[in-house]
């Protein structure tokens, strides 16, 4: 085994250890393992950006035409702007490139969940319910009014009634309960997903450990 | 007046997308301000990132200089970030030594992490009964078994029917639950969007 791959599986090896320290506390094991870990996290999110996303883009920067370099330039302008958020007196330097930020994501989130999500899910409720055969039509209704189900109970319109108290409409209400269930279900089998991958890490560490050990001792 | 040109900018860039999208079949110029003002943003998130990490590091050297409990975790902090970034800027993110750190480090931690949580969602369950054993929490619960039931490999193989049965019947539920999650959150979404396409919503600073 080369020198820098033997160092790097006991590095891992020793800090898969401190990590599962945390199963008896809070342990400063468990701390420096999670403190080293988002310094190298960060670290190298920071190199990354900064070797291929911005030095990549001011290579790429069209040099022999002024135009196409200023519009080029504008960006890295409006990056340099954010730095002055660190310092409060000058904050609002970095509102405009915030403002860019804020108003491309804004439309870009709107777009795609329009074309991504509402749409394309809309159209999937409808096309499940299959009237030409009998499980079609009663699988599919019973996803159509789980789907409106899990909507009603997050609709939190309501009327006052003549006794003074806020109440939702009966058939929303009623709607709603039966959204409960399904949104109880579905996060139940969420909850399993992630039970299930937090399970296959925990085999795979643990085989890792047991691997580290005997390769050590040679077996 | 910083309020105006601020709400304006935001504004603007969201409609010029918005009309990149949805009308760039018949006039291709949104198309081509869509993909400009998209690659602007990501430069400047590139830099909010930097910024992030810039207000991490002060925070931790803050906390370092007042000798607050817990400096000394942030020093190891800033110390592990400042060398794995000075090794990637100087040797690229390519080069062994940040492959190292990724094998020694980013991927044994992770997947530690996410291991212990195997441990924690048992303990999370145990107490989501004792402390709200309602109907909820008990068809929470049993869609969980079941699904792992049906789902997981058992010594004895899978046993006829019935783990098609469960996984069918949890797929129905489950699928109608998550498609009601789904739209919720994208008329979330497209609301959120429309309030600061409007200045009704400034997070950028400009209230």
């Amino acid at each position: 085994m080369p020198l820098i791959e033997f160092v790097s599986a006991i590095v891992g090896f020793v800090l898969t250890l401190m990590v599962f320290s945390y199963l008896i506390g809070d342990t400063p094991l468990f701390r420096i393992a999670v403190y080293l870990f988002i310094g190298v996290a960060s670290g190298y999110a920071a190199a990354v950006i900064v070797n291929d996303v911005l030095l990549a883009r001011l290579q790429s920067l069209p040099l022999g035409d002024p135009a196409l370099l200023v519009i080029g330039l504008i960006p890295f302008l409006l990056a340099i702007t954010l730095l002055a958020k660190l310092f409060p007196r000058v904050a609002w330097l970095g509102n405009f490139a915030m403002a860019v930020l804020v108003g491309v994501g804004a439309a870009t989130a709107l777009a795609g969940a329009l074309t991504g999500t509402l749409i394309p899910q809309a159209e999937a409720a409808v096309d499940a319910v299959d009237p030409r055969s009998l499980t079609g039509l009663a699988g599919g209704g019973v996803m159509l009014i789980g789907t409106a189900g899990t909507l009603a109970y997050f609709h939190f319109g309501a009327k006052r009634a003549a006794d003074g108290t806020v109440k939702r409409n009966a058939a929303v209400e009623a709607l709603a309960w039966v959204g409960r269930l399904f949104i109880a279900v579905t996060l139940g089998v969420v909850f399993a997903g992630v039970y299930t991958a937090a399970l296959t890490a925990l085999i795979e560490r643990l085989n890792s450990l047991m691997l580290f050990i005997k390769s050590i001792l040679g077996l | 007046m910083m309020r105006v040109l601020t709400a304006a900018l935001a504004i603007a860039s969201g409609i010029i997308v918005l009309l990149g999208y949805f009308l760039r079949q018949a006039f291709p110029l949104f198309e081509q301000l869509r993909l400009l003002l998209t690659d602007w943003a990501v430069v400047i998130a590139a830099a909010a990132v930097l910024v992030g990490i810039l207000n991490l590091v002060s925070v931790q050297m803050e906390k370092l200089r007042n000798r607050q409990p817990g400096g000394l975790y942030g020093a190891l902090l800033v110390f592990a970030l400042v060398i794995t970034f000075g090794l990637g800027l100087v040797f690229g993110t390519d080069h062994p030594f940040l492959r190292a750190a990724m094998d020694a480090v980013i991927v044994p931690v992770e997947a530690s992490l996410l291991a212990i949580l195997a441990v924690t969602l048992v303990y999370a369950s145990i107490r989501l009964l004792r402390r709200r054993a309602d109907l909820m929490s008990v068809i929470f619960l049993l869609a969980m078994l079941l699904f792992l039931i049906a789902a997981m490999p058992k010594p004895f193989g899978p046993i006829p029917l019935v783990d098609q049965l469960i996984l069918d019947l949890t797929g129905i539920l489950s699928t109608a639950g998550a498609r009601g999650l789904l739209i919720g959150v994208a008329l979330g979404t497209l609301l959120t969007g429309l309030r600061v396409l409007f200045g009704m919503d400034r997070p950028y600073g400009g209230n």
